[in-house]
C-alpha cells in the first residue's frame, strides 16, 4: 500500500465518523400544518445571555390548543438582509421575528408581512394597547396597516464623560455653541469633543449627522415624506459639523472607525462627548462610571428633538397560522420585560409597566433617556412623514454613508454636500 | 559527481556557509514583520475581553469560557467534518475532470477548460441567494451535505486547472507505454499519472480545505440552526449589534487557525517531491 | 555523459513548450487520440462530475444573476422587465468608472505585488536554510487565518492614532498617518492588506512549480559558466512560465472578486476611495436594495474577466507550441 493510498483511507476514515457525528441536518422539514412551530427568529441585540433568556423566554410558550409550540433561532447581524431575503424567497422563512428597524416596511412592500391590525384591534380590546408608550405604536403604520409592532427603541443620546468634562473645566453642553466651547476646551487636554465614526459596519456617524439636523428643526425628508435636505437649517446644522472637524474637534480618523474602534476610543478617554446607542456604559465599559446621559441639547433656534429607530417584531404572511402568530406575538411583548430585568438588553422599552418596574428605575441613565428623550425622539420621518420601504435604502446606504463622511472630513462645503445626499436620497426611496 | 559538486561549490562560493546565515536571517526578518497580525491575534486571545471582569494582564478566561460555554466544539466538529468531504470529494472529481484537460485535444475540451474561466469569474455575494431559494427547493438549506455540494462546486475551477496544470508535467509516454501493456485509459490514470501526482493532488486538497475551513458568507446565509453551524458562523455569534465581545471572538480564531496550520506543518515535506525523471531512467 | 550547450537549448526549449524533465506532457498537436473509441467514452465519464458540479453551482447563478438584472426587482420578486436599462443606468454613474479604476489598480498591484513577494519567498525557501520546514508552513498563515479575523488584527494595528504602526510613524517623524481614513492612504493600506493575503499562495504556486524543473538543466548551466542571475532570468523564469501565467490569471481573478478582503477593513470607505467593483455591487444590492443594477455592475465585472482570462488564456495557449 502506497503513501497515497494510506493518507487517502485515513482521510476518508477520518471524515465519515466526524461527519456521521454532526447532525447533518438542522430545521426539521414542516409538515404544513396549522400544529408546526411557529419559527421566531431573533439577532444578536446583546450578549450571548439575552439570546440564551430570549431562547427561554420562547420556550416558555404555552400554544392554544391546535397550533404549534414556538422555535428560536438567532440570525448573526452579519448579512442579515441576505439571510432573511433568501429565507422568504424560498418559502422557508420564519413566521415572527425582530429585525432592523426598517424591515418591517421592506418585506410589507414586497407582501411578505401579515400586518399587525387585528391584533391591534385585540389589545385595545384587553388594554394591553395603553401600555406602549404614546405615539410608537403608529410609527409602523402604512398604507396597507400596520407592519409590525414595536419591542425597543434604539435611541441616539448625546453622552458626556464627566471626569474628562470637568478636566477641562467645562460644563455639559446645553446648544450648539456650549458643546463647542467645550470641544475647544477638551481640545486643549488632548480629548476630542465629538466622538463619533463611519467606518465599516458603522452608522453611527450617519445617524448622528441625521440627528444634528433633526435637533435644529430639519431633517431629511419634508412633511409629505419627499427628500428636502437642502434647508436653511440643515445648512445650519452641517456648517456646524464642518466648524467642528476644521477646528480638530473631531478626530479626523474617526471616518474610518468601527463600532469597536469608536468604543476603545470612549475607554481610553480620548473620547469625551458624542452620540452613541443608549448601551454605551456596558460597551465602553472601563469609563462606565464616568459616562452620564448630557441633556438633549437646544437647537440654534431652541428646537429640542432627538432621533431613534423604532425596533419592531413582525409577523411574515406564511406562517402555519396566523392565529398561532398573533397568540405567540402577544405571548413575547408580555414577556420581554424579563430582558430589562435581567439588565441584558441596551435598548429603550416601550412598554409604560417596564419602565416602572423596580429593575429599570435603579439604571439612571436609562431612566433619564425615557424621561427627557424619549418625548422628543423622532424617526427619520421627522417633520410629520411616514416612514416607508424605501428608508431602509436610505439608513443603510451609500448616499448617508459617503455624506457624513464627507462632513467629517470638513472640507466640503455644506450646501453641495446636502445637495449630493438629496439626489441619493431620491434615487433610494424612488 | 564529486568532480561536478567540488566545481560547483568553487564558482559559486556564497552557496556555502555564509550565505546560507545571511539567507537566514533575511527570512526570519521577513517571516518576522509578516506575521505581526499573527502575533496579534494570539496575543488579543489571552487578553481580557470587552465585557470581561478579569483584572490580570493575561488570561485564559477566553478559552475556558468558550469551551465551557459556547458550542464551539459543536462548529468544530461540523467544521471538520465539512472540509474533509469537500477536500475528499473535490480531489475525486477534480483530478479526472483535469486528466482529461491535460490529455484531451479536441474543441469540446478547449471550450470546457475556457468555461472553467468564465463560470468562476462570477462573485459569490451575487451567487449566494439564487444558490439558496435552489437549495430550499432540494431541501438541502440549512444542512451540512448542501454545503458540502456548494463548496465542491465553488472549488471546481480552480481545482480543474491546478490538477490539470499538474499532469501536464507528466510525460505522457508513461501512459503510452502503459496502453501498450493492455492496460486501460482509466487504469493508467490511476496507477501511472495519479501516483505520481502527489504534490499536485496536496496543493488541491490544501486549497479546497482552505475554501471549505474559512468560508463565511455562504454558510451564514446557508446554515441557520445552531447545531450545523461552522466555526465561521459560530463566530459571527460573538458580535453584537454595536459591539463585539473581542475574547471569545479571538480564542476561537486561535481554535480556527490550529487544523490549516497542522495540515500544512505535517504536508509540507511533500512539496519538495519534484521531477519523475526518475521512472523513465529507470526502465 | 556530458551535458552540452546544445542540450541546454534543447532541454530549455522543450520545457518552453510544456514538456517536463522527460519529455512532452501534453499531446503535440499533429497527433490525434491513439485510441479514440476507448478514449473518448471513459474521457466522458472521467468529466462527467465536474460538469454536473460546474453547471450546478457556477453555471445556475450566472443565468439568475443575468435575469435579475434585466429586470427591475428584489431579492424576492422577479419585478419589471426593463431590458439593459439598468445596464445603461450604471454605466453612467461616475461611481462605477471610478470603482473600475480602483479594481485595476488593486488588481494590478496585489497581483503583481504578492507574486514578487511569493517567487522570492519560493526561491529562498528552495536553498538549504536551516528551518526551512518550519518557515514554509509558518509563512503560510497570512493565507490560512479567516479573513475575519485578520482584518480585525490589521485593524487593531491601524485604526486610530494610538494603534501600534501610527505611533510608530510617528516617532519615525512622518506625521500623523491616517492609515484608513485619508482615502489614498486606504487605498495604500488595502492593497498591502491584499498582498500580505495572497502572497502565501503565489508562494505555494511557484515552489510546486520550481520543484518540478529538472535540476540537471542548472548543473548544465553551472557547467556553462552562467551567472546567478542569468540562470533566474534565461532559465528559471521560463522554465516556470506556464505555472506563472496560471497563477497570475487566478490571482487576478481572485482580486478582481475579493469582496471581504476589502469591505471588512475599509467597508469600501472613505467616500468610496476603496470601492472596487465587486464592493460597490454589493453595496448597491444589499445596502441601497437596489438588485437590478447591482447585478448589473457584477456582471459587467464578470464580463471584463472573462474577456481577460479569455485572451490570456489564448497568450499561454500560443505560446506552448513547440
Amino acid at each position: 500500500m502506497n503513501r497515497r493510498a494510506f493518507l487517502g483511507i485515513a482521510a476518508a476514515a477520518a471524515s465519515a465518523p466526524a461527519l456521521a457525528a454532526c447532525t447533518v441536518s438542522g430545521s426539521s422539514n414542516s409538515s404544513g400544518g396549522a400544529s408546526d412551530p411557529i419559527k421566531f427568529w431573533d439577532q444578536p441585540w446583546g450578549s450571548p445571555a439575552y439570546n440564551d433568556l430570549a431562547k427561554k423566554v420562547t420556550d416558555g410558550y404555552q400554544p392554544p390548543a391546535g397550533t404549534g409550540k414556538a422555535s428560536y433561532q438567532v440570525i448573526p447581524w452579519n448579512n442579515f438582509y441576505q439571510t432573511y431575503a433568501s429565507a422568504i424567497a424560498s418559502g422557508t422563512g420564519p413566521a415572527v421575528s425582530t429585525g432592523g428597524g426598517f424591515q418591517p416596511f421592506q418585506f410589507a412592500a414586497q407582501g411578505a408581512i401579515a400586518y399587525a391590525d387585528d391584533l391591534l384591534e385585540t389589545w385595545k380590546k384587553d388594554g394591553f394597547y395603553d401600555d406602549f408608550l404614546p405615539g410608537l405604536l403608529d410609527a409602523n403604520k402604512t398604507d396597507n396597516g400596520y407592519a409590525g409592532v414595536p419591542w425597543q427603541l434604539d435611541a441616539r443620546i448625546l453622552w458626556v464623560n464627566q471626569k474628562l468634562l470637568e478636566k477641562a473645566g467645562v460644563e455639559a453642553p446645553t446648544d450648539f455653541d456650549s458643546l463647542l466651547a467645550a470641544g475647544r476646551a477638551l481640545k486643549k487636554i488632548g480629548v476630542f469633543g465629538f466622538g463619533t465614526g463611519t467606518g465599516a459596519g458603522n452608522n453611527l456617524g450617519s445617524h448622528t449627522m441625521v440627528a444634528m439636523m433633526i435637533m435644529n428643526g430639519g431633517g431629511l425628508f419634508d412633511p409629505d415624506g419627499k427628500p428636502d435636505c437642502v434647508t436653511d437649517r440643515n445648512i445650519e446644522s452641517m456648517d456646524f459639523i464642518r466648524q467642528l472637524a476644521r477646528e480638530g474637534i473631531i478626530d479626523p480618523a474617526c471616518i474610518s472607525y468601527t463600532t469597536d474602534n469608536l468604543n476603545a476610543q470612549w475607554s481610553s478617554g480620548k473620547v469625551a462627548t458624542g452620540f452613541h446607542t443608549a448601551g454605551l456604559q456596558s460597551q465602553a465599559a472601563a469609563v462606565k462610571d464616568d459616562l452620564v446621559v448630557n441633556s438633549p441639547l437646544a437647537g440654534p433656534h431652541g428646537d429640542k428633538a432627538a432621533l431613534h429607530f423604532v425596533n419592531s417584531v413582525m409577523m411574515y404572511a406564511k406562517t402555519p397560522s396566523q392565529q398561532a402568530s398573533e397568540a405567540f406575538l402577544t405571548y413575547y411583548l408580555k414577556n420581554i420585560h424579563q430582558y430589562w430585568d435581567a439588565a441584558l438588553i441596551n435598548g429603550v422599552p416601550v412598554l409604560k409597566s417596564i419602565t416602572a418596574s423596580d429593575a429599570f428605575t435603579k439604571n439612571p441613565a436609562q431612566v433619564k433617556i425615557v424621561k427627557e428623550y424619549t418625548p422628543i425622539s423622532t424617526t427619520y420621518a421627522a417633520r410629520g412623514a411616514k416612514l416607508t420601504a424605501g428608508l431602509a435604502a436610505v439608513d443603510g446606504g451609500q448616499a448617508l454613508t459617503q455624506f457624513a463622511q464627507t462632513m467629517l472630513q470638513g472640507k466640503t462645503d455644506s450646501k453641495a454636500a446636502l445637495t449630493t445626499l438629496q439626489s441619493g436620497i431620491e434615487e433610494a426611496v424612488k | 559527481m564529486t568532480n561536478l559538486e567540488g566545481a560547483r561549490l568553487s564558482a559559486h562560493p556564497e552557496r556555502g556557509t555564509r550565505g546560507r546565515w545571511g539567507r537566514f536571517a533575511a527570512i526570519l526578518a521577513f517571516t518576522a514583520i509578516a506575521l505581526i497580525p499573527i502575533y496579534v491575534t494570539l496575543f488579543l486571545s489571552v487578553r481580557p475581553g470587552t465585557f470581561s471582569t478579569a483584572t490580570s494582564f493575561l488570561t485564559f478566561e477566553n478559552f475556558t469560557n468558550i469551551f465551557a460555554n459556547t458550542g464551539v466544539l459543536t462548529w468544530l466538529g461540523n467544521s471538520l467534518g465539512v472540509t474533509m468531504a469537500t477536500v475528499l470529494i473535490s480531489v475525486a472529481v477534480a483530478a479526472p475532470a483535469g486528466y482529461v484537460l491535460s490529455r484531451a485535444r479536441s474543441k469540446a475540451v478547449s471550450a470546457y477548460s475556457l468555461l472553467l474561466f468564465i463560470v468562476q469569474s462570477l462573485p459569490i455575494i451575487t451567487a449566494i441567494v439564487p444558490l439558496f431559494v435552489l437549495f430550499a427547493k432540494l431541501g438541502l438549506a440549512d444542512n451540512l451535505i448542501g454545503i458540502v455540494i456548494v463548496y465542491v462546486g465553488s472549488t471546481m475551477s480552480v481545482a480543474t486547472w491546478m490538477m490539470a496544470a499538474y499532469f501536464d508535467s507528466i510525460p505522457r509516454a508513461l501512459e503510452e507505454a502503459s496502453w501498450m501493456d493492455g492496460c486501460s485509459v482509466f487504469g493508467s490514470f490511476l496507477r501511472i499519472v495519479l501516483r505520481n501526482s502527489l504534490p499536485g493532488i496536496l496543493s488541491t486538497a490544501i486549497f479546497a480545505f482552505l475554501l471549505a475551513w474559512n468560508d463565511y458568507l455562504v454558510a451564514l446565509v446557508f446554515l441557520k440552526s445552531s447545531e450545523v453551524f461552522t466555526l465561521p458562523v459560530g463566530l459571527q455569534s460573538f458580535f453584537q449589534q454595536n459591539a463585539t465581545d473581542w475574547g471569545p471572538v479571538m480564542a476561537v480564531s486561535v481554535v480556527m487557525l490550529l487544523p490549516p496550520a497542522l495540515v500544512f506543518a505535517v504536508l509540507n515535506k511533500y512539496f519538495s517531491v519534484g521531477g519523475i525523471g526518475g521512472s523513465l531512467a529507470g526502465r | 555523459m556530458t551535458m552540452s550547450s546544445t542540450s541546454l537549448a534543447t532541454g530549455l526549449r522543450r520545457a518552453l513548450s510544456g514538456a517536463g524533465a522527460a519529455g512532452p506532457g501534453r499531446p503535440p498537436l499533429q497527433t490525434r487520440n491513439t485510441r479514440p473509441s476507448r478514449g473518448a467514452a471513459t474521457m466522458l465519464a472521467l468529466v462527467a462530475p465536474s460538469v454536473v458540479l460546474l453547471v450546478l453551482i457556477n453555471a445556475y447563478p450566472l443565468v439568475v444573476a443575468a435575469s435579475q438584472s434585466l429586470h427591475k426587482g428584489s431579492l424576492i420578486i422577479t419585478g419589471q422587465f426593463t431590458g439593459l436599462e439598468n445596464y445603461t443606468d450604471v454605466l453612467t454613474r461616475p461611481a462605477f468608472w471610478k470603482a473600475a479604476w480602483f479594481t485595476v489598480v488593486f488588481t494590478l498591484v496585489g497581483v503583481f505585488g504578492s507574486w514578487l513577494v511569493g517567487l522570492g519567498l519560493a526561491l529562498l525557501l528552495r536553498t538549504k536554510i536551516p528551518a526551512g520546514g518550519f518557515f514554509k508552513v509558518v509563512l503560510m498563515l497570512p493565507w490560512v487565518v479567516p479573513i475575519v479575523v485578520s482584518s480585525t488584527a490589521w485593524n487593531w494595528l491601524v485604526a486610530t492614532p494610538d494603534s501600534p504602526v501610527p505611533r510608530l510613524a510617528r516617532s519615525l517623524g512622518l506625521g500623523d498617518l491616517l492609515f484608513l481614513a485619508d482615502p489614498t492612504l486606504a487605498a495604500i493600506t488595502v492593497c498591502v492588506f491584499k498582498i500580505w493575503v495572497s502572497f502565501p499562495f503565489m508562494m505555494l504556486m511557484t515552489s510546486a512549480a520550481l520543484a518540478s524543473v529538472d535540476h540537471n538543466v542548472y548543473e548544465a548551466a553551472d557547467m556553462d559558466g552562467a551567472t546567478k542571475w542569468q540562470t533566474f532570468t534565461r532559465i528559471t523564469l521560463p522554465m516556470i512560465r506556464r505555472s506563472t501565467y496560471i497563477s497570475w490569471i487566478l490571482m487576478t481573478i481572485f482580486c478582481v472578486n475579493d469582496f471581504p478582503t476589502i469591505y471588512l477593513l475599509t467597508g469600501g470607505g472613505p467616500v468610496n476611495a476603496t470601492s472596487s467593483l465587486v464592493v460597490l455591487a454589493y453595496r448597491t444590492v444589499f445596502q441601497d436594495f437596489q438588485t437590478g443594477p447591482g447585478v448589473a455592475i457584477a456582471f459587467l465585472m464578470t464580463l471584463a474577466l472573462v474577456v481577460i482570462s479569455t485572451v490570456l488564456y489564448r497568450q499561454i495557449r500560443k505560446g506552448e507550441t513547440a
